[in-house]
């Protein structure tokens, strides 16, 4: 226990001042061993021999090889691309797409012209053209419209004269009488 | 030698980029290599990280604003990249091989002095249990000789944080070892 808070005490000073590399390396070979510690360096740093000697030419030839690949890469999808896809064939694309919505459009507009215009002709008939016969025949089968209308405008006066006043009767009387 | 901002400088002005990289890289991938395999143990896997930290290296000179030491940003490349390749491990499922670790373990055990031996393996695995960053600390601070503002700059804290990943690890370290 005393050997422990002896300890915490060490490493609270440890903490608490400006520890200088020696003094950091020291604290750990007190604790770790150094010789454990220099051990532990060689065996995991060991590396094959003549590692470093080749190291640069492969990293060189594979910075090389993966900027051929990238490239190579870049070529192939404009080659492998669906004709359509290539600059050249996306302009006839756009050309016939225009074509086909321009000529459906001027299409549909010259039929709704056409329709358009035949109710036209037919209001260029006179009454002239027509006969007698069909006239009478017209006024007959639509009498009723016609009685309908005459009633209507008879309401329309009734209505009128019941707004008139006494001059104005007397006025209206006396234009009737001459 | 050259030093390091002379070869940045040379490199960024596209004069002879291979020659001057190639001189930086031979100035820094002992160090490199040495700080990741005692994250990572493996040779190959060592190999596999140096390599890739070298071709961002190379990808992002260009851009190097030399705020920071070059060896500062280097080793951070290092540092980060093995964090990665730790990270994808786990979620592969898979542990990093002890492989060199286990090769010294069995040379130990014909050593004469066999409480040194299981001294040194209990060392050997109680620096390689610990947390990744308090590892680094420990690696950068006592085999490297860094100071406590490049450390910090390097794994993503502060002078204290630092410090106090240093001073932790070798408590874990002691505790681990007292219990063989």
């Amino acid at each position: 226990m005393k050997k422990d808070i002896e300890k915490d005490m060490e490493l609270n000073n440890h903490n608490n001042t400006e520890t200088s590399l020696e003094q950091d390396r020291a604290w750990a070979d007190s604790l770790l061993n150094k010789q454990n510690l220099v051990q532990f360096n060689l065996s995991t740093t060991k590396a094959p021999i003549h590692y470093f000697d080749s190291f640069p030419d492969q990293l060189m030839s594979r910075i090389e090889s993966e900027k051929r690949e990238k490239l190579e890469k870049k070529k192939a999808a404009i080659f492998f691309l669906p004709s359509f896809m290539q600059p050249i064939n996306r302009w006839a694309v756009a050309a016939a797409f225009i074509i086909v919505v321009g000529g459906s459009f001027i299409f549909l507009n010259n039929s709704v012209s056409k329709k358009a215009q035949a109710p036209i002709v037919a209001n260029n008939i006179s009454l002239e053209q027509i006969s007698s016969e069909e006239l009478e025949s017209y006024v007959d089968t639509n009498e009723w419209i016609a009685e309908i209308d005459v009633q209507a405008q008879m309401q329309k006066e009734n209505a009128k004269l019941s707004s008139l006043d006494a001059k104005q009767i007397q006025e209206i009387e006396k234009i009737i009488n001459k | 030698m050259a030093s390091d901002q002379e070869l940045i400088i040379q490199f960024q002005a596209s004069t002879n980029r291979e020659a001057n990289f190639t001189a930086l890289l031979k100035k820094h991938q002992q160090k490199v290599y040495y700080q990741i395999k005692r994250m990572v143990t493996d040779h190959v896997d060592a190999d596999d990280i140096a390599q890739l930290v070298w071709i961002k290296i190379w990808d992002k000179l260009d851009g190097f604003k030399m705020e920071s030491e070059f060896t500062t940003w280097l080793f951070r490349i290092a540092y980060n990249e093995t964090l990665n390749y730790l990270q994808k491990q786990k979620k592969q499922g898979t542990s990093p091989s002890n492989g060199d670790l286990l090769d010294y373990e069995n040379a130990s055990a014909s050593a004469d002095s066999p409480k040194s031996t299981e001294i040194q393996i209990g060392l050997e695995r109680a620096l390689t249990q610990l947390p990744e960053k308090q590892k680094v600390v420990f690696m950068l601070r006592y085999y490297e000789g860094f100071d406590y503002e490049k450390i910090a700059s390097i794994v993503g804290t502060t002078i204290g944080g630092a410090k106090a990943n240093y001073h932790q690890a070798v408590k874990k370290v002691e505790a681990f070892i007292k219990q063989l």
